[in-house]
């Protein structure tokens, strides 16, 4: 159901097919949590709304790389700020392995459009 | 704008941005004793790395052009309680380390004001291993 509040919110899609560890999984989280906010930057007024309102991030999955890749194709034409993080394969994962794709921030509204089928973990 | 960033804002010479050539790097330091799952341990070290980075660019702003420009290099550690985090602020403060701590808003699995994660950088890789070179990763 959409939500009513539209608070600005963050979400960080990761994949689960990769079984990532939970270290590995958060600092690649944060990975595409910081160049979201790098990129959000610009966005003035609903960058601002959203530290103000503490900068609200959740945590959801996604099936395989296919399916980050329908989302990305969606936050693109909802003009959402995004970022699709890919491991340099220094651990546990081959080099160039799509892991993360962090949207927002956006008014949650727009988000849940996105992201309303997708389990949280 | 705390008075450390403040008293750096008005005593650094303008324009002149330090520049870092040692590895530069993000320790997030995970509170285990909350049990937090795998989901809401990715949102909390989001937050405490996304405070770390805004909050050391005005006083550090060297570290986080280095840090950014050499691919943001992040390593997540746990400790067994939020005990850790004191000793850990504490020496980061001496050495002039940037950190931040998260404090839960409780929405979700944990009581609101819960110390999370706390975050050591973007600072020298060396200087983070003496503080957390111990901690076990996560």
């Amino acid at each position: 159901m959409p939500s009513m509040d539209d608070t600005p919110s963050m979400a960080l899609i990761v994949r689960r097919d990769l079984a990532m560890s939970a270290g590995k999984m958060a600092v690649q989280c944060a990975h595409a949590a910081v160049t979201c906010t790098r990129r959000a930057r610009q966005h003035g007024r609903l960058y601002d709304r959203w530290l103000e309102s503490g900068a609200r991030k959740v945590c959801l999955a996604a099936d395989d790389e296919v399916h980050l890749n329908e989302l990305l194709a969606m936050a693109e034409a909802h003009h959402v700020v995004h970022a699709l993080i890919t491991d340099a394969g220094h651990t546990e994962l081959p080099p160039g392995t799509v892991t993360v794709l962090g949207l927002g921030p956006a008014p949650r509204r727009t988000l849940d459009a996105i992201t309303g089928s997708l389990a949280s973990w | 704008m705390g008075l450390r960033s403040w008293l750096h804002r008005i005593t650094a010479p303008h324009g002149a941005v330090e520049h870092i050539r040692q590895p530069v790097k993000l320790v997030c330091v995970v509170n285990q004793s909350l049990k937090m799952g795998k989901g809401k341990i990715a949102a909390q070290v989001g937050h405490a790395s996304v405070g770390a980075f805004l909050g050391a660019g005005p006083t550090h702003p060297g570290h986080v052009e280095a840090w950014l420009a050499s691919g943001q290099k992040k390593i997540c550690v746990k400790v067994p309680e939020d005990a850790a985090f004191d000793r850990l602020m504490t020496e980061a403060k001496a050495l002039n380390v940037p950190f931040h701590l998260v404090r839960d808003a409780g929405h979700t699995q944990i009581p609101a004001g819960s110390k999370t994660v706390l975050a050591l950088g973007p600072y020298e890789s060396e200087t983070l291993d003496r503080l957390t070179g111990e901690l076990k990763l996560l």
